[in-house]
């Protein structure tokens, strides 16, 4: 574990240097959003079960970011449990809809100057050709791939100059995260909420290269938490193609038998046994079809709970380290700010920099 | 079984029953309450020996239409009105006794309930649910029918609608030990003036006293254990 935390922070390191050279962007897919609403009593209408999207909010995220490290056009590209100033590029992502039948998903996605490259809904049919004879393979990778392009394609449309300032706006909202008081005055918003430089610190200033160490020091952590995220995924990923398949048929014939069923022939004459058990027992068949998807769902969260429940242990406890030792950092950084420079540790910041929706 | 036993006697009674009407009765609607007032979770097993049978219910049931009849005949002796009459009603309360029987044939019921539902399953059949919504009755239509449930002040209330004029009311209530439940099981049809009644009662059974625990999973099915249930 060791050994592959350290192999991590050598690739985080070498990966932040190829995009620094390259032009490409960092990336972090933030958890989905799963978009289960609180009033419960709508849950079943909705056809939400919230323990699978809640599962799903974890695993998609992880089905776009090898899609976007699968086009070799990114830098580093992270799943990441909450948006941060760490980030060059942020990919937000909401569910709306998921099941066996189509997915729909809205992708926001901003840069850290605050620039919007995309704001909407993405959706796809079930793709019947996920289904092989070896099992099924992810049905709406379509959709994946879809956002990755178009975000490279946004990507393409920005010259070398922007791509530059995104990273360099990155860095010190990064750097402005753990001092607000020494890096106050780099950055200022626009009248559209943008974030411009107003200047840059000098060629290896050594408070700016204190920062990068600490950023890599997060990247190592934020790997970590990736890797479980990914591991998830891994692990999730038989079952979770099963589920859909499963939703899949279940609505199907569920939609195929009510159609069948209402138009069927009265097999007697009103109030006779007959009429009456052929009514029933159409119920009934009709019921017990829809509640056996509610006992896969039950079979879903039964196989996987164990294993979330551990991810998310895991993931917590890693970004409870990242905070507890991130307030220790900013605070060996302000002492050292503030004895470097004679400025008061506590100079309010009005303007919080750091905080990737402001 | 009892359904050849009482073909006879209802075929029997089918001039007596032609001559029968009244008004039939609707099942009062659960009336809207918003949390669970009584916690019914568990797993239930049918007390035969505290049930009513549906043949000593169908017997009640005709002893009650004789009664009827005669009481109507006699003040139409006396001068009393006319009676409608329906031909099928004899042959439609039987088919209601025979719908009741496989109504009432779930013996094993396990019972889940949270502060927003409770789902009723039954062995052999679906199962009722229902969502607790603030001031309101839960619904759920479709073309092969229509289920309304929610409380009755400590009586829980389903109501199945099937096309064709069949339904089925269902109300559970528990006894003050907790010990016991009831649920009594009405079906009506707009081919017969009268309700058929069925009571069960139902008493706790521990589904896992053999030693063994199953889960449902996706991929593998139902999975046994005998190891004990963590604490």
């Amino acid at each position: 574990m060791r050994a592959l935390s350290l192999l991590l922070l050598v690739l985080a390191l070498v990966g932040n240097t190829q995009a620094d050279e390259s032009g490409y962007l960092d990336v972090g897919v933030v958890v989905f959003d799963p978009g289960i609403p609180e009033d419960e009593s709508t849950h079943s209408a909705l056809e939400i079960f919230p323990r699978i999207r809640e599962a799903e909010a974890q695993y998609l995220p992880v089905t776009l970011r090898r899609e976007l490290v699968d086009s070799g056009e990114w830098g580093v590209v992270r799943v990441v449990p909450e948006a941060g100033p760490l980030s060059e590029l942020t990919v937000e992502a909401r569910m709306l809809e998921s099941s066996g039948i189509r997915q729909r998903i809205q992708f926001t996605v901003r840069d850290a100057t605050g620039r919007l490259w995309l704001s909407s809904q993405y959706a796809l049919e079930f793709s019947d050709t996920a289904i092989t004879a070896s099992g099924i393979e992810e049905p709406y990778r379509n959709m994946y791939q879809q956002v990755a392009a178009d975000l490279l394609s946004f990507r393409r449309g920005l010259d070398a100059r922007s791509l530059s300032e995104i990273r360099q706006v990155a860095l010190m909202r990064y750097a402005y995260s753990l001092s607000p008081e020494a890096f106050a005055d780099y950055l200022a918003t626009d009248a559209t909420g943008r974030y411009q430089l107003q200047r840059l610190p000098a060629q290896g200033d050594s408070m700016i290269e204190r920062v990068k160490r600490i950023r890599n020091q997060e990247y190592l952590f934020i790997d970590n938490v990736d890797e479980q995220y990914g591991e998830l995924h891994d692990d999730m990923a038989s079952t979770y193609r099963l589920w859909l398949q499963y939703d899949r048929e279940q609505s199907l014939y569920s939609e195929d038998y009510e159609v069948r069923a209402a138009s069927r022939d009265k097999q007697g004459p009103r109030g006779s046994f007959s009429a009456m058990q052929q009514s029933y027992n159409a119920y009934r068949n009709f019921r017990i079809q829809e509640q056996d998807l509610d006992e896969l769902a039950l079979g879903f969260n039964n196989e996987l709970e164990p294993t979330i429940v551990e991810t998310s242990g895991r993931v917590f406890r890693l970004t409870g380290t990242l905070d507890s030792q991130y307030t220790e950092w900013r605070g060996i950084l302000r002492e050292i700010f503030a004895i470097e420079t004679g400025f008061p540790v506590n100079s309010s910041a009005t303007k919080n920099f750091s905080d990737p929706h402001e | 079984m009892f359904i050849t036993q009482t073909l006879r006697l209802a075929c029997c009674l089918l001039p007596v029953m032609a001559l029968i009407a009244c008004s039939s009765t609707e099942a009062p609607l659960p009336r809207e309450r918003t949390s669970a007032a009584v916690d019914f979770s568990g797993a239930w097993e049918v007390d035969f020996s505290q049930s009513e049978n549906i043949r000593d219910s169908f017997d009640a049931l005709l002893r009650e239409l004789q009664r009827q009849v005669e009481r109507q005949n006699r003040g139409m002796k006396q001068g009393g009105g006319s009676l409608s009459v329906n031909a099928n009603s004899g042959a439609s309360l039987y088919a209601l006794a025979r719908m009741a029987e496989v109504v009432t044939e779930p013996q094993l019921l396990n019972i889940s309930q949270s502060m927003t539902d409770v789902t009723v399953k039954r062995e052999g059949s679906f199962a009722l649910d229902c969502e607790f919504h603030p001031g309101q009755l839960d619904r759920r239509d479709s073309p092969l029918g229509r289920e309304l449930c929610g409380w009755d002040d400590h009586q829980l209330v389903f109501q199945l609608y099937l096309p064709d004029g069949l339904s089925v009311y269902h109300r559970m209530t528990l006894d003050p030990g907790g010990d016991r439940l009831h649920i009594a099981t009405t079906l009506r049809s707009d081919q017969v003036s009268w309700p058929f009644n069925v009571d069960r009662v139902y008493r706790r059974y521990d589904p896992n006293s053999g030693g063994i625990r199953c889960k449902q999973t996706l991929s593998k099915g139902k999975v046994c254990t005998t190891e004990r249930a963590p604490r």
